[in-house]
């Protein structure tokens, strides 16, 4: 299948107090066409900041450091500001956590989507009002016609989050990032927006890059899944696989933490520790000190990221050794 | 975790650690890493030495007068001219500290004492009481502060005293305001809530949660208003309705200087400067202690 | 049978929602009718979207907002009656675990501070105060090391667990827990529910666990109450409703719980719309704009709440 978005060795520093520090380790990974590619990982895994770094969108105290970021056929690290804020919006679009911040408070629901049109769609006049009407309709928004007018504080939550997706999708973009794009909503909520993205993705062929806490979202929506810690990539995989043979410490822990109708009454697992901060990274394995499995080895050097099958790859020295072993 | 029971062994066992020497250099240490207010904070620390051992550095006495040199221009002698009845202007500059900084200081722990009371008791009990007090404040703060002081010492009478008054009760609604507005967006913090979760009592409440966060805010605003009761009083001196001459104080110097402006400019310069200059590291220094006490400029 | 440790009858609260001084007054019910039951050593969960009340209900439950109408009967002693100085006796025996725990603790005093408030404010003796503190830590799973530190010195997981000692160190009878683990990663989430139900065991606590998020809430709660724009829709233990859930909104709200398992069978009720305001709610069945199976009874009548399958239930489909 075809790759609509390669991320190589991406690493993304962040000014510290004492020099950079490295947020984002060397991250790999693809989106091929169509498909919803998920990044699983907890607060300061590095999740967001990949997602930013795709579309250089980092503040001021952040750059991307190193490796290559190829949507299609370009490499969007050798881009100018002016090239990528052609893309950014039309071909590759971003939708955020918070959609009350995300929006412009004193811009109509229609002035605002219109807008992205006009800019990089070059339409004019009734052709917009109709092309936004059409969007709003397609996102499952109510009495389009009417919310046209109105301004985002008159809406609902889960109404905010649907026209930032319309907003995303109103040019047709071939990558739509989705960074925790349920987290503020509520469950009955978040499974209309589920749906909606799934709906998306298969009416419109788009690919979609998920970024979530949540391995309940992951399972209900991603085809495959990256799994970060401490701003490295420690699993690959399918959903599916991921969820049933997890094959990292790490993914093993989260799902076993994760409350489910299987561990009712039973003591939850749970991680020992915390996830550790940029300062604190050493020269082993970052997950050595909370891993259950954790060997002699795991302290003295990071883990390379082996292909353990054809679709899984896993950072951890329990897999180098059985290679070795065989 | 441990187990009830093993938390219940007895503790003298274990070492509880003392609390470490609450001392804060920290916040000193950033104030010093703003080059213009490290500038300003010794500038004003030489001014306050200056007015504290006024009678070893004023090479005369200030109301001594030199019959023999009238309006006499900056020279050896009389570093910076003298006036028309022969006063040395340096000598006076220098013993017009104290007063400057006296009234201020004055005026300023009025302004700090009453306005930090109201503005903490309007944003803690709210409803009507806030509602009265601040329409009250808002009525004084309607008008500007100097002609707020103006009519304070209109009615209590021109003196130095009731300068120092005027100047501090004209000041209180505006510090009020700032000190409520701070106090508001604690109050709908979670700790304040917490706090009454836990049963504590309203002044214990308004001491360990309110009185720590405002801190902050105090510092920037009073030193602030250090500018403010500087000026207005140098304002009521100059109109007349503050020190009374002889005093050496610096507006009523300005004031007596704006009748020679042709003939000796030096008379209403000087002072005009040392003004200037103390207000400005003053506002230089609070501006920079804002940056250092404001949540958001925390990397 | 034994009276139950914590009753609450007819809890109403009313908010004025007054636009403009020239308008007539306006009331937003947020918490309409609910009743309950808290038994010793027991743990109930309220669940329910943003804006049902939950959070409302349970702080009338500490009288942090004052309740319109309603009794609630803490070991058979009606607390809204008591006197402002009696209540703040009483919260002793009642405390609270809020949502973020950064939000909950005053930046600019240390741990040690923080507390011995609760110490000081009902006046245990200060020589016993670093001995309790120390105690609390330990059951927590701090230790004595941390009493000079700040809150932002913390992680997500420890300042939560501190929240939690503050709660404690009392000794209250009953904790009422706001959405405790939302603000935390799944990994530190789980590490805290364990030491919930580990001091639930240890020390006799009854909760109140609050919470939006029904995974979390079946794994520590007896029994559960589902809130619907201010009312309880269905209350009962936890195993019969999540077996079976009655009221079509528990219903859609169980089944919106994402499955961590790709293999569970993903038949879905996708609520349609979204819910209305309160301050202009729909008549009848405040659920029936949403519902499946809503008829025009429903439109019109507000259900009862009835005893059904083990569990009450206000739905007219039950009837």
């Amino acid at each position: 299948m075809e790759n609509v978005l390669e991320v190589k060795e991406l690493t993304t520093q962040f000014k510290g107090k004492v020099g950079y520090l490295t947020v984002v380790d060397k991250v790999d990974f693809t989106v091929r066409k169509g498909e919803v590619m998920g990044i699983v990982g907890e607060s300061g895994c590095g999740k967001s900041v990949t997602s930013l770094s795709i579309l250089q969108l980092l503040d001021k105290k952040g750059k991307v450091s190193g490796g290559e970021i190829r949507f299609k056929d370009i490499d969007l690290l050798k881009q100018g500001e002016k090239e990528l804020r052609k893309i950014r919006g039309k071909e590759i679009s971003m939708i955020f956590q918070d959609p009350m911040t995300s929006l412009n408070p004193v811009l109509t629901i229609g002035k605002q989507i219109g807008e992205i049109i006009v800019k990089h769609e070059k339409q004019k006049g009734s052709n917009v009002k109709s092309k936004v009407v059409e969007l709003l309709q397609l996102v499952g928004i109510p009495r389009a016609n009417e919310l046209f007018h109105e301004y985002p504080h008159r809406l609902s939550g889960g109404m905010k989050q649907r026209v930032m997706i319309a907003m995303a999708i109103a040019c047709n973009p071939s990558l739509l990032i989705a960074d925790e794009p349920t987290t503020a909503l509520d469950v009955t909520i978040q499974a209309q927006i589920l749906d909606l993205l799934r709906s998306l993705k298969d009416d419109m062929d788009m690919s979609i890059l998920l970024i979530t806490h949540d391995l309940g979202v992951v399972a209900e929506i991603c085809d495959r899944v990256v799994v970060m810690y401490a701003g490295q990539v420690v699993e690959t995989t399918d959903s599916r696989t991921l969820l049933r043979n997890p094959r990292h410490p790490y993914t093993t822990g989260l799902i076993e933490s994760t409350p489910q109708q299987s561990t009712i009454g039973k003591r939850l697992k749970s991680i020992p520790g915390q996830v550790p901060t940029p300062d604190e990274y050493g020269m082993g394995c970052r997950f050595a000190d909370r891993c259950p499995k954790a060997m002699e080895i795991c302290n003295h050097g990071v883990p390379p990221l082996l292909m353990i099958d054809e679709n899984t790859s896993c950072r951890c020295w329990l897999y180098k050794e059985e290679e070795h072993g065989v | 975790m441990t187990k009830l029971s093993e938390a219940y062994k007895p503790i003298q066992a274990r070492s509880i650690p003392k609390a470490p020497l609450n001392v804060k250099f920290d916040t000193l240490k950033k104030i010093m890493s703003y080059k213009r207010a490290k500038y300003c904070l010794a500038f004003l620390f030489l001014i306050v030495i200056i007015g504290v051992f006024a009678p070893i550095l004023a090479p005369y006495n200030p109301n001594k007068l030199f019959y023999d040199a009238l309006l006499q221009p900056p020279s050896k002698e009389h570093l910076l001219g003298t006036d028309a009845i022969g006063r040395d202007t340096l000598s006076r500059l220098i013993y017009g500290v104290r007063v400057t900084l006296s009234v201020s200081v004055f005026a300023l722990g009025i302004t700090f004492v009453a306005g930090t009371f109201i503005g903490l008791i309007c944003a803690y009990i709210g409803g009507v009481v806030d509602n009265i007090l601040m329409r009250i404040m808002d009525i004084l703060l309607a008008l500007p502060s100097i002609i707020l002081a103006l009519a304070i010492v209109a009615i209590l009478g021109p003196s130095l005293t009731n300068a120092m008054l005027a100047v501090g009760i004209a000041s209180i609604p505006g510090f009020a305001r700032l000190i409520r507005g701070a106090a508001l967006t604690i109050k709908s913090s979670g700790y304040v809530e917490a706090s009454r979760s836990i049963g504590s009592s309203h002044s214990w409440i308004l001491r360990r949660q309110f009185l720590p966060n405002v801190t902050g805010v105090l510092i920037v605003y009073t030193t602030l208003f250090i500018g403010v009761a500087i000026l207005d009083t140098a304002a009521l001196s100059f109109i007349g309705l503050g020190a009374q001459p002889p005093t050496s104080e610096w507006g009523t110097m300005l004031s007596e200087g704006k009748d020679y402006l042709y003939e000796a400019w030096w008379l209403a310069t000087f002072p005009g400067l040392a003004i200037t200059a103390v207000v400005f590291s003053v506002n230089f220094l609070g501006d920079a202690l804002r940056d250092v006490f404001d949540p958001k400029s925390k990397g | 049978m034994t009276t139950s440790l914590l009753q609450v009858r007819d809890l109403e609260k009313r908010f004025r929602a007054q636009k403009s001084f020239f308008q007539a007054k306006q009331y937003v019910h947020a918490v309409n009718g609910v009743s309950l039951e808290l038994n010793d050593k027991e743990t109930i969960g309220i669940v329910g979207e943003s804006g049902c009340g939950k959070s409302t209900t349970g702080r009338c439950l500490l009288r942090l907002i004052e309740p319109t109408k309603g009794e609630i009967l803490f070991q058979g002693r009606d607390i809204t009656k008591l006197s402002k100085v009696e209540m703040n006796k009483l919260r002793k025996e009642i405390q609270m675990v809020f949502q973020d725990p950064m939000e909950s603790m005053n930046p600019k005093l240390t741990i040690r501070e923080i507390l011995s408030e609760p110490l000081i404010a009902h006046k245990i003796p200060k020589a016993q105060h670093v001995e309790l503190i120390v105690k609390t830590l330990d059951l927590v799973g701090l230790s004595e090391k941390h009493l000079f530190r700040y809150p932002h010195e913390f992680s997500g997981g420890q300042r939560q667990r501190i929240g939690i000692a503050r709660a404690i160190i009392l000794r209250p009878k009953i904790v009422v827990l706001d959405e405790p683990v939302s603000a935390l990663d799944v990994s530190v989430q789980s590490q805290i529910l364990n030491l919930l139900q580990d001091l639930q065991e240890e020390l006799g606590l009854s909760y109140i666990f609050i919470s939006h998020d029904l995974g979390v809430v079946q794994h520590i709660v007896h029994r559960i109450g589902v809130m619907y724009l201010g009312e309880m829709v269905e209350i009962g233990e936890k195993e019969k409703i999540f077996d079976k859930p009655l009221h079509p909104y528990t219903q859609a709200l169980i089944s919106a719980i994402p499955k961590s398992d790709p293999d569970e069978v993903k038949e879905r009720i996708i609520l349609t719309g979204e819910l209305p305001s309160p301050s202009n709610p729909p008549s009848g069945c405040k659920f029936h704009p949403r519902c499946m199976y809503a008829t025009d009874t429903c439109r019109s009548a507000k259900p009862e709440m009835r005893e059904v399958e083990g569990r009450k239930v206000a739905c007219h489909l039950y009837n």
